[in-house]
């Protein structure tokens, strides 16, 4: 019998997408290719994100992880969305090796929004 | 993930459940006929008693003679005797072959190991419904072909193939033709006394009997080379100890496929007619094989821009089966689909059904809304494809 590809936290996430969603004029970060979608739109307010929602086409482990990455940035300073680094939500997630690849488009895309969020941030300042 | 008894298993295509006369007589056998069929002494003349009544149930089933029966321990092996052993006993004659691109990997890497050795293979597509026109195929077949193979119903698409008019021109043109049968035999009537065939692949766990059972059908006067070496066993063309109880399930299974299947048949199509009606006005929805004319007991299905691995989860817990190849090392699509021109993202989103004797009404009602539910779900969580 093949083993569950999928752990607690992965099952947990994928059944509860509560982040689903985009935020109506919100900064953006996204990325595809022919095998996956990924979109993050964020709420941000005194430099702290308020919403953060995603959009998703691709495996349960990237559903999963792009639902773990709004649930820990909502209430936290936009500034750490350009330092996020995956390596522990992949671990949370017992992402296989074969698929880091796509968890690492998720970082580049939580760090693109971070560079959104900041470019707006100083278009308001300008 | 779910519990068993939450399960509901529409993959009969991948495998059966035992049937009960089957696990009857397989308890049987273990206990009163344990023997070695080979050994001279009294309880050996009682396990080869057991195999040579198994071997007439089949017999009886495909209209054949006992003796053309070889056991094997399943489909891939009786595949593997069959191409291999028939393709290098002839290569004397020629080393031209034709099969489908849409056969089994049990078919397909065999081939494939040939074409390593120096066969020249021909790759016949199917037309868009799996079907494979018989003046495609006679158009393949060359002065130096010796060996077609091409399967009775595929296993993704349930795409049904003439095999009775495909078996005539080989036989016509001198061609030895081997069918793998494995989705068909217990499942559809096959009567080889009218359908030209030479060597005929099965295993009896597609047809509730056990796993690890098959059987290679040979037409008298088809020399094979053996692929295994060891013994006398079953004339030298597979020698090896007889696993008595796990064929005499086969027999039992055909035997019971022989008196059931066409109320088999005739459920399963309304259980898949029922399936395709409940989920056909999904937008986007593409029926993958023939609409018309297929093995009613599978329907594969798709809808564009969706992930088929998150389609599998999102299904449980129904026990379907992806229309790609992936796993966790690889996320290919489905070869299958993809001969019959399905793009890489069709086939990723593919769902095969397959319905058997055990399926229920309430099954396939639970499948539709969980499928509905499914490709609603994962539609709202995609963002829309940036041109």
């Amino acid at each position: 019998m093949s083993a569950d590809p999928y752990n607690h936290a992965v099952r947990a996430y994928f059944a509860n997408t509560e982040h689903c969603g985009d935020v109506p004029g919100g900064a953006v970060g996204f990325f595809q290719d022919q095998g996956m979608r990924v979109r993050l739109s964020a709420e941000v307010r005194d430099g702290v994100i308020t919403r953060l929602l995603f959009r998703a086409l691709g495996c349960p482990h990237l559903i999963a992880a792009a639902e773990a990455v709004c649930r820990q940035f909502e209430g936290q300073s936009a500034s750490a969305l350009e330092q996020f680094a995956s390596g522990q939500i992949m671990r949370e997630l017992a992402v296989p090796v074969e698929k880091t690849g796509r968890i690492l488009a998720l970082e580049d895309t939580v760090r693109s929004l971070g560079q959104a969020v900041q470019d707006r941030l100083s278009t308001t300042q300008d | 993930m779910p519990g068993d008894s939450d399960l509901i298993y529409l993959d009969y295509a991948a495998t059966t459940p035992l049937d009960p006369a089957v696990a009857a007589r397989m308890q049987s056998v273990q206990s009163r006929a344990y023997f070695n069929p080979s050994s001279n002494h009294i309880g050996g003349r009682r396990s080869a008693a057991v195999v040579q009544e198994a071997a007439e149930q089949l017999a009886a089933l495909l209209n054949v003679d006992p003796t053309s029966i070889v056991w094997t321990s399943g489909a891939t092996e009786a595949n593997n005797l069959a191409i291999m052993g028939a393709a290098r006993q002839r290569e004397h004659r020629g080393r031209h072959l034709v099969t489908m691109r849409t056969e089994h990997k049990a078919v397909t890497d065999v081939f494939r190991q040939l074409e390593k050795q120096g066969f020249d293979v021909s790759w016949l597509v199917p037309d868009e419904d799996g079907s494979l026109p018989a003046d495609r195929f006679e158009a393949a077949l060359r002065d130096d072909t010796q060996l077609a193979s091409i399967m009775h119903i595929n296993n993704e698409t349930g795409a049904v193939q003439d095999i009775a008019k495909l078996g005539a021109i080989c036989k016509e043109r001198g061609v030895l033709f081997h069918v793998d049968a494995a989705q068909s035999v217990g499942k559809v009537a096959i009567d080889i006394a009218k359908v030209p065939v030479d060597l005929l692949s099965l295993t009896a766990h597609k047809f509730y009997g056990p796993k690890g059972a098959g059987a290679l059908f040979v037409a008298s006067g088809t020399p094979l080379i053996p692929q295994m070496f060891g013994g006398g066993q079953q004339r030298r063309i597979r020698p090896g100890t007889l696993a008595v109880d796990l064929i005499a399930g086969l027999g039992m299974a055909a035997s019971v496929a022989a008196t059931r299947h066409q109320d088999d048949l005739r459920h399963v199509a309304a259980l898949k007619s029922r399936l395709l009606e409940g989920i056909r006005d999904i937008d986007g929805l593409q029926v993958n094989g023939p609409l018309l004319g297929g093995y009613p007991g599978i329907l594969n299905v798709g809808v564009a821009d969706i992930d088929g691995e998150s389609l599998l989860l999102a299904l449980e817990p129904l026990c379907v089966a992806t229309g790609s190849a992936c796993n966790s090392q690889s996320q290919e699509p489905s070869y299958v689909l993809r001969a019959l021109g399905r793009s890489d993202r069709e086939a990723q989103s593919a769902i095969r059904f397959s319905l058997g004797r055990q399926t229920s009404s309430e099954d396939i009602e639970r499948a539709v809304e969980i499928y509905r539910n499914a490709v609603q779900k994962l539609r709202d969580l995609a963002p829309e494809w940036v041109a």
